[in-house]
């Protein structure tokens, strides 16, 4: 019960959070002159029609996620995952990322998934490899990668530095032995018991449950998105991105500025490389594959879907992680082949 | 909130939200948010919408048969349902409008975009001058090193249109945003056009400009500028944006 207790106080914090930067973004623009209702309309428009755009565009990859950890958690059991699972670390991690091949989910999806998986005692390691490596490895990523670049260097690489950066971060967590420290307490307790199973439930019994384990957290973790949106929405409507990209030119900071740009935008793995194509004229090929291996990790909206799974200092080492080595991985290529 | 009437507001949140894409699936309005190209992948989601309302109602109507063990169960945290309500009333209260003007200030605006595959290119010197759009002329200048074959040419294109300071006296933006995935990483881009009467247009109204190609240099690029022989108004198009 005293999970209960602690979630109310972490909704109004975030709230908090998003409604003073909504508040201070609409501050900064007042201070425009004339007009001023006008263009606060103009923007509230532009807010709209991009947050939208980034909800209508995640909403089915997030019920497919949540509908996913509905039929994990009614279909597997925690003894078939142990017999599954390799507990060494190395092994567990590429294991892990591996995983990500398999299920086709996007990193709203992932994030509900990957927390059933763990309840179902999948090791940290391998959850934390499976979360940051299924946004990319996974089919439909492969696919429009694909169509958007071909088969070739960009896809290559794009998959290949996302599985070492995977592996890392879930060997770095395997260190943790109590899944405690890293992750939060799930808030379950009340419907594991709703949703608990006698082993010979028919297969309509067991899907109906699954629905309804969907719909909870499509709820749950819907609303993180939603979020997560809004902040993205606010920030491109009053932050300047074409400044942003008159920044970057150089080896490196080209690179920072496809990385900023990657958790500003926070648009679904899916289709990122459609939107990386976009900059492939104007950076260059080490700054567009730090974009795509780092913005499917890492943007606004899964940060604060992670901070609902994780703890806050795990959150740091998921984000912290990823991005200096995207960081790395780009600069490199930049000098590799400018 | 007992577990029967948070499942009661589940249900017509999932409802209204179905609701939702369908009504602007239906009105073709989903093309103000996302590339034409996902459009499926909604459908797909409107349809699991429905079978968790479905679903849910049905669980609603068993726990009202078996009254007596629905006293005691708590619902999950209720504040997640409240969430789902501001898409919703976003999407309800702020009339759609696709990305315009007002949005060019921050989501940056671009003579020269930087788009992609040569072989699009060689496929556009077929088509014919009068049938390519906005996003075509500007792939065409970007990836031609010979201009000079483009002047004289025969254009018509439809766009918003936009003034800038830095267009001389009787010349406007011909403008489209270029969406890739959502409005969210929508950007513009535009030709020139250039009109005695261009000071009688207003800013966002759309119009179907006709006329000769030019080279002109602007922020030390080449861009290409239509001396319209007309301009039309028309109405928003149906799609506003347009899909690399």
């Amino acid at each position: 019960m005293q999970n209960t207790t602690s979630s109310p106080r972490l909704l109004s914090r975030t709230s908090i959070i998003t409604i003073s930067l909504v508040v201070l973004s609409l501050v900064v623009s007042s201070m425009l002159p004339a007009g001023f209702f006008a263009l606060l309309w103009d923007r509230l428009n532009v807010f709209a029609t991009v947050f939208l755009g980034i909800f209508v565009e995640a909403v089915p990859y997030l019920l497919l996620g949540t509908l996913a950890s509905g039929l994990v958690e009614v279909f597997l059991d925690r003894d078939q995952m142990s017999r599954w699972i390799s507990h060494r670390p190395v092994a567990a991690a590429v294991g892990g990322a591996f995983m990500g091949m398999i299920f086709p989910v996007c990193e709203c999806g992932v994030v509900p998934l990957t927390r059933r998986l763990f309840n179902k005692g999948l090791p940290l390691s391998a959850g934390i490899a499976f979360l940051l490596a299924a946004p990319v490895l996974n089919p439909i990523v492969v696919l429009s990668t694909a169509s958007a670049f071909g088969w070739g260097q960009m896809l290559l690489w794009r998959m290949g530095v996302s599985l070492i950066i995977a592996v890392v971060v879930g060997l770095v967590f395997s260190v943790e032995q109590n899944a405690a420290n890293v992750l939060r307490p799930v808030l379950t307790s009340s419907h594991d018991h709703d949703h608990s199973l006698e082993a010979n439930a028919s297969f309509s019994e067991k899907m109906r449950r699954a629905l309804l384990v969907t719909a909870d957290e499509f709820f749950e973790m819907g609303r993180y998105l939603i979020i997560g949106a809004m902040l993205a929405a606010a920030l491109q409507t009053f932050v300047p991105q074409s400044s942003l990209l008159a920044i970057g030119s150089g080896p490196v900071t080209s690179v920072l500025v496809m990385l900023a740009l990657a958790i500003l935008l926070s648009i679904c793995s899916t289709v990122d490389a459609f939107v990386a194509l976009g900059f492939l004229g104007t950076f260059s090929f080490g700054s567009v594959l730090s974009f795509l291996v780092f913005g499917p990790m890492v943007d606004i909206k899964s940060i604060i879907m992670y901070l609902q799974v994780f703890r806050r200092r795990s959150v740091a080492y998921i984000v912290a992680i990823p991005f200096l080595m995207s960081l790395l991985a780009g600069i490199l290529f930049n000098y590799l082949q400018p | 909130m007992p577990k029967r009437l948070y499942r009661s507001f589940q249900a017509l949140l999932l409802l209204g939200l179905c609701v939702f894409f369908a009504s602007k699936a239906a009105s073709g309005q989903l093309t103000y948010y996302i590339n034409l190209r996902f459009v499926p992948l909604t459908i797909f989601g409107i349809i699991l919408l429905a079978v968790l309302v479905q679903t849910l109602f049905t669980e609603i109507k068993r726990s009202r048969q078996s009254e007596q063990d629905d006293d005691h169960e708590l619902a999950p945290v209720s504040a997640n349902l409240w969430f789902m309500l501001l898409p919703l009333l976003i999407g309800v209260l702020i009339p759609a409008r696709p990305l315009d003007s007002s949005a060019l200030a921050t989501k940056g605006f671009n003579t020269n975009a930087p788009l992609v595959s040569a072989d699009s290119s060689a496929q556009l010197f077929e088509t014919d001058s009068e049938e390519r759009n906005v996003l075509d002329w500007i792939k065409l200048f970007n990836f031609e090193s010979d201009l000079t074959q483009f002047v004289g040419q025969k254009a018509s294109v439809i766009g918003f249109v936009y003034f800038d300071e830095t267009l001389g006296k009787n010349q406007f933006f011909v403008s489209r945003f270029v969406v890739s995935c959502c409005a969210a990483d929508g950007f513009a881009i535009a030709m020139v056009g250039e009109w005695p009467q261009a000071s009688t247009l207003e800013e966002d109204a759309w119009v179907l400009v006709k006329g000769r190609v030019r080279v002109i240099t602007l922020n030390d690029q080449s861009v290409p500028l239509i001396e319209a022989e007309s301009v039309q108004s028309i109405p928003v198009p149906e799609q506003p944006y347009l899909f690399p």
